[in-house]
């Protein structure tokens, strides 16, 4: 327990001192209060709001976490930093979990540095409901630590830095785009492109699962189904099953892979 | 309660009780055998030294020790399952590439390995101190030279006052100053009873620590003893080395009848012989001139390893 609380603690340290917290708490801080001012020259509503930073915090928090996991055990092992760490008392799989720990920590502070800090300029300026306010900052940390989970375990399997930073790559391409892409291409493929885009139309169960599996896409059907202004401004069908079982979605994208990097790490040579 | 503490007291004396039983070790690479079946025992307060060439096997026989790889075969450490972490609050490892986190200072990267261990934290500035790293406390590892951060690694083998100290290559890369307050340290360690396994390829500095070696070369051992053991069981003669006054070709010609191989260089002569004729020898030089000086010269470190290693 001792050797997890350590190694979390210098993974939040190292980020506190490299000042990687406060300038990523800044970036967010910013563009809220960009979004939600800017975008229409008066403060926006909290639906409005979210649905503006819904955008970037898509695109940021998922290459925020895998840029500050995809390091964590490839980068340490090839440097040879990790021999030394493992010849002192501590086991593999509390390296694993201190070091998720520590990189959830430095997330969930610049989440609610940066978000929080936005969220209370906004609700002082255009008032917010504070319970859809938090759920939105909850699906974004349970986003950040799915990919902070995914991150440790291709650090965990890959032998090399470089090629763990292009396995980190390929996932921000595969979930932010290239996933989308092909459900939708199946999708016109199936019924047609004038017919998908009937206002009417409305997806079969299996969109929506496949979707689901996306973390990103998850957590757009997370925010969109306890954020009530936001249901009302984009109008888009969301299965009632879809609120349910996302956040389900994230907890499994966060254990699973941290399960599978204490397997593979565990029976790894240095 | 007295047959406890006699144990005790045994296990105190150095050579008595096994600090490290290696049985049957061996480790596969990719179908490439690094290490091949091997044993032996590293007694307690002992320095026991891993010889042998690049690619020998040495650093793999110690990351298995450490648990850092999967291997077949039985590692104890003081009796105990080395895969048990437990055991790894009394040793202290040296790797042969330190890498420490470059944006902690000397003070933080001895706290955070002092918090993993266990060990007192208050007592890093005390251990910077003996490593005259005290003034550099507070500056970062990433501005260290090889010199500076090769002793914060021999001071972060030290915290929490290790029994075993495995030290692999622990003089790589320093100069010669530096080289020879690492191997002061080394032996101070030892006379304080910290038992060290060395791994080293640098013969003279094995030949100057180490109690025992094993000479290990394509993953096997090939040899285990004391340096002048090996001597001896390779046959291979202290050299005599005597300084004369006149060399004469009759003076060569009756050392010849006693040794086959004399050198001679201005007005040394030099040959290889065994202890009981080197009596003889000295008795037939004086009845033809004066000795100015001699001296024995036991078989070195490097003759044995390169005459091993060749057979």
């Amino acid at each position: 327990m001792n050797g997890i609380f350590v190694i979390a603690k210098k993974e939040f340290m190292d980020n506190w001192r490299n000042k990687w917290i406060i300038a990523t708490s800044a970036i967010f801080l910013i563009l809220t209060l960009v979004t939600s001012y800017f975008s229409t020259g008066k403060w926006s509503d909290i639906g409005s709001t979210i649905a503006g930073m819904e955008t970037f915090v898509i695109l940021l928090i998922p290459i925020i976490s895998l840029m500050l996991g995809y390091a964590t055990i490839a980068g340490e092992a090839e440097r040879g930093s990790l021999s030394l760490i493992l010849s002192y008392p501590i086991n593999r799989k509390e390296v694993i979990i201190g070091k998720f720990f520590g990189l959830c920590l430095v997330v969930a502070t610049t989440i609610f540095l940066g978000f929080g800090i936005a969220g209370i300029v906004i609700a002082i300026k255009a008032g917010i409901d504070a319970a859809e306010y938090l759920s939105f900052l909850i699906a974004s940390l349970l986003l950040s630590m799915s990919y902070i989970s995914i991150s440790i375990l291709f650090s965990s399997l890959l032998k090399k830095r470089s090629t763990a930073l292009g396995t980190a790559i390929f996932i921000w391409f595969l979930f932010s785009m290239i996933w989308g892409m092909i459900l939708f291409g199946i999708l016109v493929i199936k019924y047609g492109m004038d017919i998908i885009m009937q206002e009417s139309w409305i997806a079969p169960d299996w969109y929506y699962i496949a979707a689901m599996i996306n973390p990103n896409q998850s957590f757009e059907m997370f925010v969109a189904a306890n954020v009530k202004p936001l249901q009302q401004l984009q109008r888009i069908y969301l299965p009632s099953y879809c609120g349910s079982f996302s956040p389900l979605v994230l907890i499994l994208w966060i254990i699973i892979p941290l399960i599978l990097a204490i397997f593979f790490f565990e029976n790894r040579d240095l | 309660m007295i047959k406890s503490d006699l144990k005790n007291d045994l296990n105190t004396i150095k050579g008595y009780a096994t600090m490290i039983k290696v049985k049957n070790l061996r480790k596969e690479y990719d179908g490439i055998v690094a290490v091949n079946n091997i044993s032996f025992e590293v007694k307690k307060g002992e320095i026991f030294a891993l010889l042998g060439p690049n690619g020998a096997g040495k650093t793999t026989t110690i990351k298995a020790i450490l648990g850092l790889i999967n291997y077949d075969g039985e590692i104890h450490i003081d009796e105990k399952d080395a895969k048990n972490k437990d055991v790894k609050k009394f040793i202290g490892y040296l790797p042969e590439t330190v890498s420490f986190y470059d944006n902690l200072t000397a003070l933080q990267t001895l706290q955070f390995f002092a918090e993993l261990k266990g060990a007192d934290k208050h007592k890093c500035m005390k251990l910077l101190g003996e490593f005259g790293l005290k003034d550099s406390a507070n500056r970062k590892v990433g501005e260290f030279s090889k010199g500076m951060k090769q002793r914060l690694a021999l001071a972060q083998c030290l915290l929490g006052n290790p029994k075993l100290l495995i030290l692999d290559e622990p003089t790589s890369g320093l100069d010669a100053l530096g080289a020879y307050e690492i191997r002061n340290k080394i032996k101070e360690m030892n006379e304080k009873g910290v038992t060290i396994l060395l791994c080293s390829h640098i013969l003279s500095e094995v030949q100057e620590l180490a109690d025992r070696v094993a000479i290990m070369n394509k993953g096997e051992i090939i040899a285990m003893d004391t340096v002048k053991n090996l001597g001896k069981m390779l046959d291979i003669q202290p050299k005599l080395k005597i300084e004369v006054e006149k060399i004469t070709d009759s003076l060569i010609g009756k050392i010849k009848e006693i040794v086959k191989e004399v050198k001679v260089d201005g007005n040394l002569i030099e040959v290889s012989c065994s202890p009981d004729l080197k009596l003889q020898i000295i008795n037939e030089i004086e009845k033809e001139t004066k000795i100015i000086d001699f001296k024995t010269i036991e078989p070195t470190l490097e003759e044995i390893f390169i005459k091993m290693v060749r057979e």
